[in-house]
């Protein structure tokens, strides 16, 4: 594999001057994983042993975290998930946090949460969130079935999309236009209830964005990277080589495209399944060419707006969870945003992924997740290479790399102490 | 001396107010003018002043600007006899031994070179028009009729065309054509801004600008180019294109300069063309949709447009200026289904036979234009001017052949470790080269390196920097093709170009001294 760096000098004399090699343990036997952590020359363990950083799936994850389970982490000790990412990363959770987080800066009155009125088309008159608007309006099912229902019949003529909460890869996924269709299954879904199921928040349900922008008549979602290493101060950082995901076939939004999944649902493993998929490049185009192809076709201005927007929503997304999420200092996590544009050029967040995929569609696919682990790597390794917990995770330049800072509260605030000293040197004098 | 002069400026102008008449834009332009002398800005005691000076306010004055400096440029391709007659035969050995493939093709495959289709053919295909890759066909036993590779051993061959040649000297060189290339020194001169080291937009776009006002040069050449684009006049916008144009005037830029503006006019050549593709089955059709499959449809930067190239390709087929640009000798073939007088036509209209990778010629104007009548004229413009000349034979400055020759040399001059490199390992160093050379660099830069590449093939109006480049990667990869002695691995290490900066290679490559 002639993209794999060859193990360093210094990471060799690193380990030698520790007297010892630091130790990985992965739930995941993919060489991707395997080998960004084999040329630092580190060793691999089994989970259950001393490791320094653990690549770890999420149930184990949990299990550590879980308080029964006495596990205490050391400094020098590293975990790829904070303890309550579900609260970013489950499709009703999420919502339900940003939902809360629009409403708390509403009410203090902030300018965040300025509002806007609206004119459709239709000539329905509709209130919206001017900076805040981001998610396609969503309701938890069951819970919320009453409110939907509602909602349904002031628009009559939208489509809307049905998610399994707890669900991944496109599994479950279903789009629906007449309520008759949602009442049958939700008599169904009422039976497995009955049938002595906990009955949570088992679904959620989105409006449809049926005007998705297409390029050569594809509809494509985004998938952005991002790393974040504290969440209360926030510190995140947006991978450049995000791509987008396209369809393999004609976007066609008639009624009876409905059911098939493969203009619809732009989740690799269910485009992988197509006839029309390619393998040599799995759909996957680059997000320097969405952006080229962009300026070129719409002219600067509303792309660099298109971008910005992009970066809004993936900061604003963290902040509304911050509060809420364990900021223990033992972790990091990097999420797989999947993100919508539609053809007015404003993006929509879909979702947040917290175990990305790290299997490789295809030969530059593979090259991406390489980079992108070996970057994640060098972000969250402090200068020594040594893990280490109390470290004011603070990357240089030569470490981000690929990596671009969205947001770092921490150079925020020490800026602001800075200027406040300079003025009271100033005024001392 | 000042009359000789004056006479011959006269009789030029006369001819070409004469030729003028014949282009297809003269009708509306003439109303405009007629129009505009009817109007109260143009008096009659003194028509020519006011005449002209409303002419300058309407645009009037820029479009004939315009349209003189496209006819000066087209002047220069008059199909004069190909100097060189053993080119020239070359040549149409070459073309004859195309036809005799798609013949045997054609029989081989029990099909018609030329049929009309059936109605329910037609409907069909209208019908998948803007998705033509769910157009299913079966292509299996169709194969693309050459490949650069084996255009380029028909090249070698043209060294043998040498009368004398020494016993030790290899057979392969291209230095043994009486052509006359440039030398580096001869390139600088051409490639002056360059040379000089200006500042220019594909080395750093956040570079500071110098211009008080703007912060980064990038906004800078936003600014100018905006205005630029306004003024319309292609010459200076030529003139800019030299520096590097920002990606967003791009589109707006190049159709101004080469003249392909789409109007009503347009659009309805565009679909004569398509009815043409429609109605009459040529066997080409397949092996565009082979080319647009095998090459477009599998390239990551370029597969989402396939469904475009589909309809360019197909469409270009069928147009019968394009074979106005290189001068070739079509087929003539019957139309199964058609009877006389009018059964023959050309096969096909364009005079192209397309060719393994033919259609990324076209493939990076769909990160310009989403339209398919803009991308099929810009495509074709650039066609007509540059692309014919990279894949006939012809003793042209600007020619395949020439460009190989300016290769070597350049090669051989400024890189001769290289050079003797190449010799002792037995690889003629014009292949590992060529496939880029033939294509302009397409597939094989990233879009965004190659637009730029292409603003400075437009900006100065020739194809000699791509050899150019061709050598500075060369150089820039020197030390790892020192290491390996197979045409295997000096391919390998060529293979990935994703990673080249083509400005500055180039401007280091011209500024050298």
């Amino acid at each position: 594999m002639t993209f794999y760096k060859k193990c360093t000098d210094s990471d060799s004399i690193l380990n030698k001057r520790n007297n010892r090699r630091l130790k990985f343990a992965t739930d995941f036997d993919k060489s991707i994983v395997i080998n960004s952590f084999k040329i630092r020359d580190w060793k691999q363990v089994l989970p259950n042993e001393e490791w320094n950083i653990y690549w770890s799936n999420t149930l184990n994850c949990r299990t550590l975290f879980n308080h029964e389970n006495g596990y205490r982490f050391q400094d020098r000790q590293l975990i790829n998930h904070f303890p309550n990412h579900y609260e970013l990363v489950r499709k009703d959770l999420l919502v339900k946090n940003i939902y809360r987080y629009q409403k708390n800066l509403e009410k203090a009155g902030h300018p965040l949460a300025e509002k806007i009125q609206e004119t459709l088309p239709s000539a329905h008159k509709v209130t919206r969130y001017l900076y805040l608007d981001f998610i396609p309006t969503t309701y938890v099912l069951p819970s919320n079935y009453k409110r939907f229902v509602d909602e349904y019949h002031r628009f009559p003529q939208s489509t809307w999309i049905i998610k399994p909460c707890g669900k991944s890869q496109g599994e479950g996924i279903f789009l629906i236009n007449k309520l008759s269709k949602l009442k049958k299954w939700s008599r169904e879904s009422k039976k497995c209830i009955q049938n002595n199921l906990p009955s949570k928040d088992m679904y959620i349900i989105s409006r449809y964005i049926d005007n998705p922008l297409l390029i050569g008549g594809k509809k494509f979602d985004l998938r952005i990277y991002v790393l974040v290493t504290s969440f209360r101060p926030l510190k995140a950082y947006m991978f450049r080589n995000g791509f987008c995901r396209f369809c393999s076939i004609k976007y066609n939004s008639s009624v009876s495209e409905l059911d098939n999944m493969y203009i619809h649902i732009t989740n690799v493993s269910v485009q992988k399944h197509g006839e029309e998929y390619n393998s040599q490049h799995g759909g996957k185009l680059s997000l320097k060419n969405l952006k080229l192809f962009l300026e070129g076709t719409r002219g600067q201005h509303v792309t660099t707006r298109l971008f910005e927007n992009i970066n809004w929503i993936l900061v604003h997304s963290l902040k509304a969870v911050a509060p809420i999420m364990s900021n223990d200092r033992h972790c990091f996590e990097c999420y797989g945003y999947d993100i919508i544009i539609d053809d007015n050029l404003k993006p929509w967040l879909i979702e947040v992924n917290a175990s990305p995929s790290m299997t490789a569609t295809t030969m530059n696919d593979e090259i991406l997740k390489c980079n992108l682990f070996d970057n994640i790597l060098s972000v969250v390794l402090p200068p020594s290479g040594i893990p280490d917990a109390r470290w004011n995770k603070t990357p240089d330049a030569n470490a981000l790399r690929d990596f671009e800072i969205l947001i770092d509260e921490d150079s925020i605030l020490n800026e602001d102490l800075i200027l406040n000293e300079d003025l009271k040197v100033k005024r001392n004098t | 001396m000042e009359n000789i002069k004056e006479e011959t400026i006269h009789h030029t102008a006369m001819k070409l107010a004469e030729e003028i008449k014949n282009l297809s834009i003269y009708k509306s332009f003439y109303s405009d003018v007629q129009k505009l002398v009817s109007s109260p800005s143009v008096k009659k005691e003194d028509f020519k002043q006011t005449l002209q000076q409303a002419m300058k306010e309407k645009g009037l004055d820029t479009k004939l600007r315009n349209t003189v400096f496209h006819w000066v440029r087209t002047q220069n391709k008059q199909n004069k006899l190909d100097p060189l007659t053993s080119l020239s035969k070359a040549s149409a050995q070459w073309e004859k031994r195309i036809h005799k493939s798609l013949n045997s093709m054609c029989s081989d495959l029990e099909t018609s070179l030329a049929k009309i289709r059936s109605q329910s053919e037609q409907e069909e295909l209208a019908d998948k028009w803007n998705e033509l890759s769910t157009y299913s066909l079966d292509l299996s036993k169709y194969r693309p009729v050459y490949a650069p590779k084996d255009f380029l051993d028909v090249l070698l061959t043209l060294s043998g065309y040498v009368p004398f040649t020494k016993e030790d000297e290899p057979k392969w060189e291209f230095a043994h054509l009486p052509l006359q290339v440039k030398t580096l020194d001869q390139l600088r001169k051409i490639y002056q801004e360059w040379a000089n080291g200006e500042p220019l937009l594909g080395v750093n776009p956040n570079m500071p600008s110098t211009v008080p006002g703007f912060a980064t040069l990038e906004a800078e050449r936003i600014g100018l180019g905006e205005r630029v684009a306004v003024l319309g006049y292609a010459p200076v916008i030529q003139e800019y294109l030299k520096k590097g144009s920002p990606q967003c005037l791009r589109a707006k830029l190049w159709s101004q300069v080469l003249g392909a503006d789409v109007k009503q006019q347009q659009i309805i050549y565009f679909n004569q063309l398509k009815k043409n593709v429609l109605e009459v089955d040529l066997m080409i059709d397949k092996l565009i949709f082979k080319d647009v499959q095998l090459t477009a449809s599998n390239d990551d930067q370029y597969f989402v447009f396939e469904d475009l190239l589909y309809q360019v390709m197909l469409c270009f087929s069928r147009d019968g200026e394009a074979a106005r640009a290189a001068g070739a000798s079509a087929l003539r073939v019957a139309v199964k289904g058609r009877h006389a007088p009018d059964c023959l036509i050309a096969f096909p209209p364009s005079g192209v036979i397309p060719f393994h990778g033919f259609t990324m010629y076209a493939t990076p104007f769909c990160y310009l234009y989403d339209d398919p009548v803009q991308l099929y004229f810009m495509f074709r413009a650039f066609y007509m001017r540059y692309w014919h000349r990279l894949h006939y034979i012809s003793t042209h400055p600007q020619g395949i052949v020439s460009l190989c020759l300016l290769y070597e040399r350049l090669l051989e001059a400024n890189e001769p470790l290289l050079w003797i490199h190449f010799r002792n390992i037995n690889i003629n160093p014009i292949r590992v080269v060529f496939k880029w050379l033939m294509r302009a660099f397409s597939g094989h830069l990233p879009p965004d390196q190659l637009l730029l590449l292409w603003d400075a093939i437009l900006g100065y109006d020739c194809l000699e920097i791509l050899p150019l480049l061709a050598l500075a990667i060369l150089s820039f990869r020197k030390e790892n093709i020192f290491q390996v002695n197979t045409l295997q691995n000096v391919d390998a290490v060529l293979a990935d170009l994703s990673t080249i900066s083509v400005i500055p290679l180039l401007q280091l490559a011209l500024m050298k001294s």
